[in-house]
């Protein structure tokens, strides 16, 4: 008899075990919530953005009651990599903020969702036909382009004002806007402008100022290390001078605004998109207001209206349709357009667009007039980089390190970021 | 089995047990409650590191299927990347300043503790509280607030941030380690009241001063406490994550000062899409702690002395 109840207690506990293993891998098919469909909604941004999707999120499911949307956001570096680990991992989310930088891997990995597909939820008449092209790749529409935004100077007025350094203009030249740092490190006693080097946003800009640009079309490299060490030197003498930030404050650098030097007190300008230049108004209270990028010396424009971010759909999620709605919800409603504002850049439904435009308040406005004022004067974007893109970005960043640490001369930097790049881009 | 069986059981346990069921079916009990465990250690443990040793060999960017090529990867490694011969010194220097220091503070920890009377509980709690909590993400946050520009340490002795100080945010980094010295200090504690009191009064009765005492007492009857902190310590030192990842804010920077080993793996694999090559990274650093607690192992034989020798 014992050998029975052994044999017995063996089995179920056996059985427990096996239940407990399985449990913890439940389909990706269930919803909680008695019924109710559950999305998951991630982006990246800042508080002011998170703020004005959860209001437009939480009317999306006051429309659609059987629906419940779970969201979470973060800074763009940590947001790049957590959702590079969940692709991978083929538990991307429902709905998804993707990046220029991001579409062409996703896409060709098979993470994202043919969204021609959902055509009878999803409308995209209303935009531009250009602008839609760029979420395309092989002909299939695997995102749609949430804005559109643009480099800029951001910079805190009252301290610009009270410097006596003439406001900026219409336009302004890299040796002008140079001159103009130093001017305002002289007179409020702190560096004028966040040290350009680390970003390959602005190197960019002053690279297309030459009439030259990142890359080929061939996805090859577009520029020499002789063009990276003009520009690292250029930088870092304005580093040595005090005029842009030190090393101490541009290492901090996330792709937040919070811990930008400006974001911090510590200086009176920064380049940035600007759509997240928003953020800025919550640092800096007096006022943050907007001037175009630096040109070239010739006054050849190097910024360009890019898409600013996509919204995508995961190949593998369980309700393409819900899924479909909530970005169809996001882009072409007229009630969460008015929520959103331009915290995405300004919206890309035209009717939307002609309808809010002349509405937006506050820093909406200032971006949109700031947009309006650039119409018609910038060259064209470049067609979408490269999947090695995505990891060089931290290696211009990492590379200049060097630099303004004194580490290393521009030159060996530069060397060594195109080495670095060349590997990239080969594998 | 019932509980009343347990008792039986033990007192037939010193006679030969005659009547055993065949060893087949006694192997079978076995493997059935051993099940849970070999399924954890199989699905979560073998597999994934047979899957990591196929990846060291491919080139694999998380998206598309692996590619096989051979023993590239570790070639790179060796031979064409600059970075990755910075992050392995970087990790020496981290080891060789953090686990001495820790040790060091641990054992001293240990022995005031020892003589202390009242309130014993209390500060052995305390102690060890960092432990506990270090290894979050939170405190490793704090820590980098505590050492950044504007931050206490900046305000109290004017050092600027050191977590953006490429020769400081190491030992920020190793300091946070330094801090959750609780486990090892627990441990010396423990061996420190194994050793006999009459040691220490016969030291006492040759005229054997305090510090003598614990050049000749304390550390030849606590050496081989002192080896199982080491080796322990060590293996965690080298495999150092969280803190270095925080303080750098994920980055390994200033510079690449906090680049340690572990760091530089997740940069590849996580930031860069080469999980191949992070797999082949992983699979050296495990090669590397084999080889340096069997060089521990081999030293001990020479400084760990242990009580049982003696009888011998």
């Amino acid at each position: 008899m014992p050998g029975h109840r052994t044999k017995g207690f063996c089995a179920s506990a056996a059985a427990l075990a096996l239940c407990a293993v399985l449990a913890g891998c439940g389909g990706p098919g269930e919803s909680a919530d008695g019924g109710k469909v559950v999305l998951r909604y991630t982006w990246w941004g800042n508080p002011d953005r998170a703020e004005r999707t959860e209001q437009a999120v939480a009317l999306f499911e006051k429309q659609h009651p059987n629906v419940d949307v779970t969201t979470s956001f973060s800074g763009y570096d940590a947001y790049k990599q957590k959702l590079a680990t969940q692709a991978a991992g083929g538990d991307a989310p429902d709905v998804m903020q993707l990046d220029y930088r991001q579409i062409d891997q996703y896409a060709s990995g098979g993470v994202l969702l043919d969204l021609g597909k959902q055509k009878s939820v999803l409308r995209t008449s209303e935009i531009d036909p250009g602008l839609l092209a760029t979420g395309r790749v092989d002909d299939v529409q695997y995102a749609i382009p949430q804005g559109r935004g643009t480099e800029t100077v951001a910079y805190d007025v009252q301290t610009w004002k009270k410097s006596g350094v003439p406001l900026p203009g219409k336009s302004w030249t890299w040796s002008q806007w140079a001159d103009t740092m130093r001017a305002l490190a002289k007179k409020t006693g702190k560096p004028g402008a966040t040290d350009p080097g680390q970003s390959e946003d602005a190197f960019e800009v002053w690279l297309r100022g030459q009439g030259k640009a990142l890359y080929t079309e061939d996805g090859g490299l577009g520029f020499t290390a002789a063009d990276l060490t003009r520009w690292w030197t250029f930088t870092d003498q304005l580093r040595r001078e005090g005029a842009v930030s030190p090393a101490e404050q541009t290492t901090q650098l996330d792709g937040s605004v919070e811990n930008t030097p400006l974001g911090r007190g510590k200086s009176v300008t920064d380049a940035n998109w600007d759509a997240p230049a928003s953020g800025f108004l919550a640092l800096v209270p007096t006022g943050v207001a907007l001037a175009p990028m630096p040109t070239g010396e010739d006054g050849t424009p190097g910024q360009y209206f890019k898409p600013s971010m996509f919204l995508g759909v995961s190949a593998h999620t369980a309700h393409p349709e819900e899924a479909a709605q909530l970005l169809d919800f996001m882009i072409n409603n007229r009630e969460a357009a008015k929520i959103l504002g331009a915290s995405r850049g300004i919206p890309v439904n035209e009717t939307i667009r002609d309808e809010i435009g002349p509405r937006l308040k506050d820093f909406d406005k200032t971006i949109a007039d700031y947009q309006a004022s650039l119409e018609g004067k910038l060259k064209d974007p470049p067609q979408a980089p490269p999947a090695g893109d995505n990891a060089l970005q931290s290696t211009f960043q990492r590379d200049y390190d060097q630099v303004s640490y004194a580490r290393m001369s521009p030159r060996e930097a530069a060397e060594n970021y195109i080495t670095e790049a060349k590997a990239e881009l080969r594998s | 089995m019932t509980t009343t069986a347990i008792p039986a059981e033990a007192k037939r346990a010193p006679a030969p047990a005659p009547e055993r069921r065949p060893k087949r079916e006694r192997e079978g009990a076995a493997w059935v409650f051993l099940s849970p465990w070999v399924l954890g250690a199989v699905v979560l443990t073998l597999l994934p590191m047979a899957v990591s040793l196929y990846l060291s060999f491919t080139d694999y960017d998380l998206f598309t299927p692996p590619k096989w090529v051979g023993l590239r990867n570790y070639v790179q490694m060796f031979t064409e990347d600059p970075r990755y011969w910075r992050s392995v010194v970087t990790t020496l220097t981290y080891v060789v300043i953090a686990v001495p220091l820790q040790l060091a503070l641990a054992l001293v920890v240990a022995l005031a503790l020892k003589g202390m009377k009242r309130g014993k509980a209390f500060y052995r709690s305390a102690f060890y509280a960092p432990s506990l909590l270090g290894a979050s993400m939170s405190i490793a946050l704090v820590w980098r607030a505590i050492f950044n520009d504007g931050g206490t340490v900046d305000h109290l002795f004017g050092t600027g941030g050191w977590v953006n100080k490429p020769g400081w945010a190491l030992l920020a980094v190793a300091l946070l380690t330094v801090w959750q010295f609780g486990a090892p200090m627990v441990i010396f504690l423990a061996g420190l009241q194994q050793i006999p009191a009459e040691l220490y009064e016969a030291a006492a009765c040759d005229g054997a001063s305090k510090w003598r005492q614990f050049l000749s007492v304390t550390v030849p009857m606590l050496s081989p406490v002192i080896f199982f902190n080491l080796v322990l310590q060590t293996i965690q030192a080298f495999q150092v994550f969280t803190p270095a990842f925080a303080v750098s804010a994920g980055k390994g920077g200033p510079a690449d000062s906090t680049l340690v080993y572990t760091m530089y793996l997740y940069d590849r694999g996580f930031v860069a899409s080469h999980m191949g090559y992070a797999s082949a990274m992983a699979w050296v650093l495990l090669v590397v702690i084999g080889a340096v607690t069997a060089v521990l192992f081999r030293t001990s034989r020479s400084w760990v002395f242990y009580a049982s020798e003696g009888d011998r």
